[in-house]
């Protein structure tokens, strides 16, 4: 008898999450994760919605778990070539517990997360590499591993939790590798600042904090670029699509260099000590990345799973991941308990993503995404904003025009009507 | 500038086995070396007078971009072993 029910691969927010699921179910749950540590490999920086899923398994979660900051503050500002335009959404709401998002930092938050696992009755085994999986008969059987422990693990079922670049997700033939289109790349920089400097130059107050969200500042590639609070630092990065990225030829260091230089950003940065940066693929396609997330005993979770979506206003990727994770364990469970891990039982698990929020946000967002994909949302329209924004706060001596007559002016030469009206359409069927 | 200071900013515990091999003459048919202006690491260089992407392994941030933009399959492409390559401090 194999000693463990499940072999979850990756500590991050999926496999953590699918592993200490299992133990709360009572079932014996190995979780391999391939750095000194939990957390050790991740360079996310960002904001975690405050989800049930972790609740449900440490009640009183989010007051324990390591965030950096609530979020209280969200703001979109679309750059344009010498001005910015903002969209800011401040929330006394958000300042009340229970908090609506945190900002946190993977390399401390995944660590915890994976210790009230490991509390929990998971075996967590670190510096521990999946080289592959053993296959016997159609069916995955375990794991190939390298590092602390060598040779071969076996349990009824995997849980690929392996992040995007899914090695073994593509070796159980789920899917033959993503694609630069599916892709999107970000780069990112973080500076430290004193807490107290931090909370006056952005205006905030305590735990407070805010997000940044940036389009137009990617010299036309398309993607967005950001800054998020933690409690004394400041995460800045770029995100761009990477079939995007290699046509345009640009170096996507050099796209975050002229966002750090540039004006909305440079001043928030001053004085502060560049400390670290690193660089991460986002699974972008969504939805249609796989046609299923199941095999004979083989179960895929988050990234790896490519549930993480955009629409240009929500980013989300943690969330999905930890109910992908809490879904799979459940799943899993039940085919063990039922002596049967066959692609047929294990589907349920692709049943349970299809009828929960993370399936049906990734269908609803869908268009979006796709929508994300006209190049002239990167740089046409913000320069149509700023030139609309500019007209309408000119006071020149001159009589003022109305807005869509000012609008006609700014259009005028830059754009077809034929292409607004069509990008309009879109954009409706996209977003409404 | 801050290029000139993120990549020192990494930090690492390396192998001494490279942990993703390069066949060189797969990239003699490529003409985009999407591989060399995309990765964020600068670990790919084409170089001109060579007629090949030089490659080094040492500063992989193991993010995939080369992995998925090479489509010659140049790249035997791994995780570092356990324990090993790019690390987060904290």
């Amino acid at each position: 008898m194999p000693e463990f029910d499940a072999i979850v691969v990756g500590a991050g927010p999926a496999g953590t999450t699918a592993a200490f699921a299992m133990a709360r179910a009572g079932a014996r749950a190995l979780l391999l994760e391939r750095g000194e540590w939990p957390g050790a490999k991740n360079m996310f920086g960002g904001m975690l919605v405050a989800c049930e899923t972790p609740e449900r398994l440490l009640p009183g979660f989010w007051d324990d778990a390591p965030w950096e900051r609530y979020v209280t503050r969200r703001v979109l500002t679309v750059v344009g070539p010498e001005s910015s335009t903002s969209l800011k959404h401040e929330s006394q709401r958000a300042g009340k517990e229970p908090y609506a998002g945190y900002t946190l930092y993977r390399p401390v938050f995944d660590r915890w997360y994976a210790e009230r696992a490991r509390d929990a009755g998971v075996t967590l085994l670190c510096d521990c590499m999946v080289e592959g999986l053993v296959v016997r008969d159609g069916q995955v059987r375990g794991v190939r591993v390298s590092g602390r422990a060598d040779g071969v693990i076996e349990a009824p079922v995997v849980i690929a939790a392996d992040g995007v670049v899914s090695l073994l997700a593509k070796e159980a033939g789920l899917h033959d590798g993503f694609k630069p289109g599916d892709l999107a790349l970000g780069v990112r920089a973080l500076f430290q600042l004193d807490e107290g400097e931090l909370d006056r130059r952005l205006g905030l107050r305590g735990r407070e904090g805010a997000t940044y969200e940036f389009l137009g500042c990617t010299e036309g590639v398309r993607g967005g670029a950001f800054v998020y609070t933690q409690l004394d630092s400041l995460s800045v990065g770029v995100v761009v699509h990477l079939d995007a990225l290699t046509e345009r030829r640009i170096a996507p260091y050099d796209l975050l260099e002229s966002f750090v230089g540039s004006a909305p950003v440079a001043p928030l940065l001053q004085g502060a000590r560049l400390a670290e940066y690193s660089a991460h693929l986002l699974p972008e396609g969504g939805a249609s990345m796989l046609p299923r997330r199941s095999a004979a005993g083989f179960l895929v979770a988050g990234d790896a799973g490519a549930l993480c979506y955009t629409n240009g206003l929500t980013f989300e990727g943690m969330n999905l991941a930890m109910a992908s994770g809490e879904m799979a364990a459940k799943a899993a469970v039940e085919a063990v308990g039922a002596g049967d891990v066959s692609a047929e039982l294990l589907s349920a698990y692709d049943a349970l993503l299809d009828d929960s929020f993370v399936m049906k946000d990734l269908k609803t967002w869908k268009r979006a995404g796709a929508f994300l994909k006209r190049d002239q949302m990167f740089a046409l329209y913000p320069q149509l904003i700023e030139g609309l924004m500019e007209s309408i706060y000119r006071s020149d001596g001159r009589p003022k025009q109305r807005i869509a007559r000012l609008g006609l002016g700014v259009v005028r030469g830059r754009a077809s009507w034929r292409q607004l009206l069509k990008d309009g359409i879109a954009a409706g069927r996209s977003y409404l | 500038m801050i290029i000139d200071a993120i990549f020192d900013l990494v930090s690492y515990r390396l192998h001494d086995q490279a942990h993703i091999v390069l066949d060189q003459s797969r990239c003699l048919q490529c003409d985009h070396h999407a591989c060399a202006h995309s990765c964020p690491a600068r670990c790919y260089e084409w170089s001109a007078e060579r007629g090949r992407v030089e490659f080094a392994y040492e500063g992989c941030v193991e993010c995939g971009t080369c992995l998925a933009v090479c489509d010659r399959g140049a790249l035997d492409w791994h995780y570092p072993v356990g324990g090993f390559g790019v690390r987060f401090p904290r």
